[in-house]
């Protein structure tokens, strides 16, 4: 297959510590998802871009480079990419999901922080993400400690730009954040030398809902009571977004939902046994976390949605398109990112609302609260999610975790016991 | 014992042709990364059923189709290490 190691050479990786990478990564998508049966036809296509995660995504940012274009490297759905696409830049959000880079992330960074903090230190460290190597500016946010001093860290490293995200949802927080839109915009087009208009930024903003779209069309899907698809081929298809061609994405999402549609139609299901409807709620899995996923879905149940940012977050909610002027599109942009339900707001009483609101409209038998350990913000947010859904009657499993092997087989046995207790 | 079966390829460009004429052939496929055991560089490979190898061989040739040869590997139970 293609030799990518001089653009990898090019991008100053360490290549020797990345071929370590290269020769994991096949077996464990290989044992997670291509052992699955029943798959739908249109997974080839994000079968093809995992087999390529490394190569021909990065040639095309490397292409797009060479004609003197930008890249820039994001690390949460709050960032608006409308901004990012209508300097002519591409976006693309960074993964952080790996076991394999904690180590180098922790000569950096103290342990007891939450492993997506310390992988995505680690990537860059290490030099063994080529997404990151292409990255000519990362743009930052305040969501959570760990990541507000780690920025400073990591400007050691590359250029990094910082977002203050208000954690509270007062009036003037929105303001506010209408105000770090701004100054992102500005920031963005000294980047890249281009000025932002009017009809460009439009423009974005009407791509980015039609992503949007195609992601709520395949959880559409999912609500159905003879599931067509798994819910780790639902997550890789949320992780791919975040990175891939926007234009692309959005063809082949649309031409998997028109299978999926098709197979819904023909009693076509993945849960042909009647397994247990899960909603999955929490932090973020990046690629290649699919340890949550795995461990439910071969239980005997199956993962409907999830409430993460690698979820529902990322496409509920569109950017209203009625506004043409400038100021008119960033206070949509401001309005629609920040009705987002991250628990790094307080109060949060919104995203029960959501939690209890999506497991009624997957028919979920059961949330599994996921999250990353030392997460202090998700974790502490536990306590009032399992009062809502004790009330609301919805039974709830809290799982605490990272991304090491280590306690797989622990989950599997708190998960098999939930699921039967939910029986 | 049983063996899985895979086309390897020279560039993606290559495979996604290779993709084009299976399906409009009807031939079953799956695209995956590329065994590490069969080629030490990344990127894709497709995975065939073996009683379609004589028709696959006969699209290679009438179309050209440029690969790197046609592997197979024993299958085995697979050990899920996250990483």
């Amino acid at each position: 297959m293609a030799d990518y190691r001089e653009l990898w050479q090019k991008l100053g990786m360490d290549l020797e510590k990345h071929d370590v990478l290269c020769e994991v990564l096949p077996q464990l998508y290989g044992g997670v998802y291509l052992s699955q049966e029943n798959r739908p036809e249109g997974m080839n296509y994000y079968n093809f871009v995992v087999s390529e995660v490394h190569g021909l995504r990065i040639k095309e940012l490397d292409d797009h480079k060479k004609q003197g274009g930008k890249v820039v490297g994001t690390f949460c759905v709050f960032v608006p990419d409308e901004l990012i696409l209508a300097t002519g830049a591409i976006g693309v959000g960074l993964c952080a999901g790996s076991q394999f880079w904690i180590e180098d992330g922790e000569k950096v960074l103290p342990r007891n922080i939450c492993p997506l903090v310390k992988a995505f230190m680690g990537a860059k460290v290490s030099g063994t993400c080529p997404y990151f190597q292409s990255c000519d500016m990362i743009i930052g946010e305040t969501t959570c400690d760990a990541k507000k001093k780690a920025w400073e860290v990591l400007d050691d490293y590359v250029d990094t730009y910082v977002m203050d995200l208000p954690q509270m949802k007062r009036e003037k927080d929105y303001k506010k954040w209408a105000e770090e839109i701004y100054a992102l915009k500005e920031k963005l087009e000294k980047l890249t030398s281009n000025i932002i208009t009017e009809e460009k930024l439009h423009e974005a903003i009407k791509l980015c809902n039609r992503k949007r779209m195609a992601l709520q069309r395949l959880y559409n899907a999912r609500k159905e009571l003879g599931v067509p698809i798994s819910g780790k081929d639902a997550l890789l298809i949320s992780q791919i977004a975040f990175y891939d061609n926007p234009e692309r994405f959005i063809e082949m999402t649309n031409e998997l939902c028109d299978e999926l549609e098709d197979r819904i139609k023909k009693g076509i299901s993945v849960n042909k046994k009647g397994g247990k409807r899960i909603l999955i709620s929490g932090t973020p899995m990046a690629v290649p976390n699919w340890k949550i996923h795995h461990i439910i879905e071969t239980s005997g149940a199956v993962v409907v949605a999830e409430e993460t940012c690698t979820g529902t977050r990322y496409f509920e909610n569109l950017v209203d398109e009625s506004a043409t002027t400038m100021d008119g599109m960033i206070n949509a942009l401001a309005d629609r990112y920040l009705k987002i339900n991250c628990a790094c707001f307080t109060p949060n009483k919104g995203r029960e609302e959501d939690i209890i609101r999506l497991a009624k409209e997957y028919k979920a038998d059961g949330v599994i609260y996921n999250s990353l350990q030392f997460c202090h913000t998700y974790n502490i947010e536990y306590a009032n999610v399992e009062k809502a859904l004790k009330e609301a009657g919805i039974p709830v499993l809290f799982i605490e975790s990272d991304y090491s092997n280590d306690d797989v087989g622990q989950i599997q046995t708190r998960v098999e016991a939930f699921l039967e207790m939910i029986g | 014992m049983e063996y899985d079966y895979y086309i390897l390829f020279n560039t993606h460009t290559d495979g996604l042709m290779m993709v084009k004429k299976l399906k409009e052939n009807n031939i079953k496929y799956t695209i995956v990364p590329t065994p590490r055991q069969l080629s030490k560089c990344c990127g894709i490979a497709i995975k065939y059923e073996h009683e379609d190898e004589k028709a696959i061989l006969d699209i290679i040739d009438k179309y050209e189709i440029k690969v790197s040869g046609l592997r197979f590997l024993e299958r085995k139970n697979i050990d899920i290490k996250f990483i």
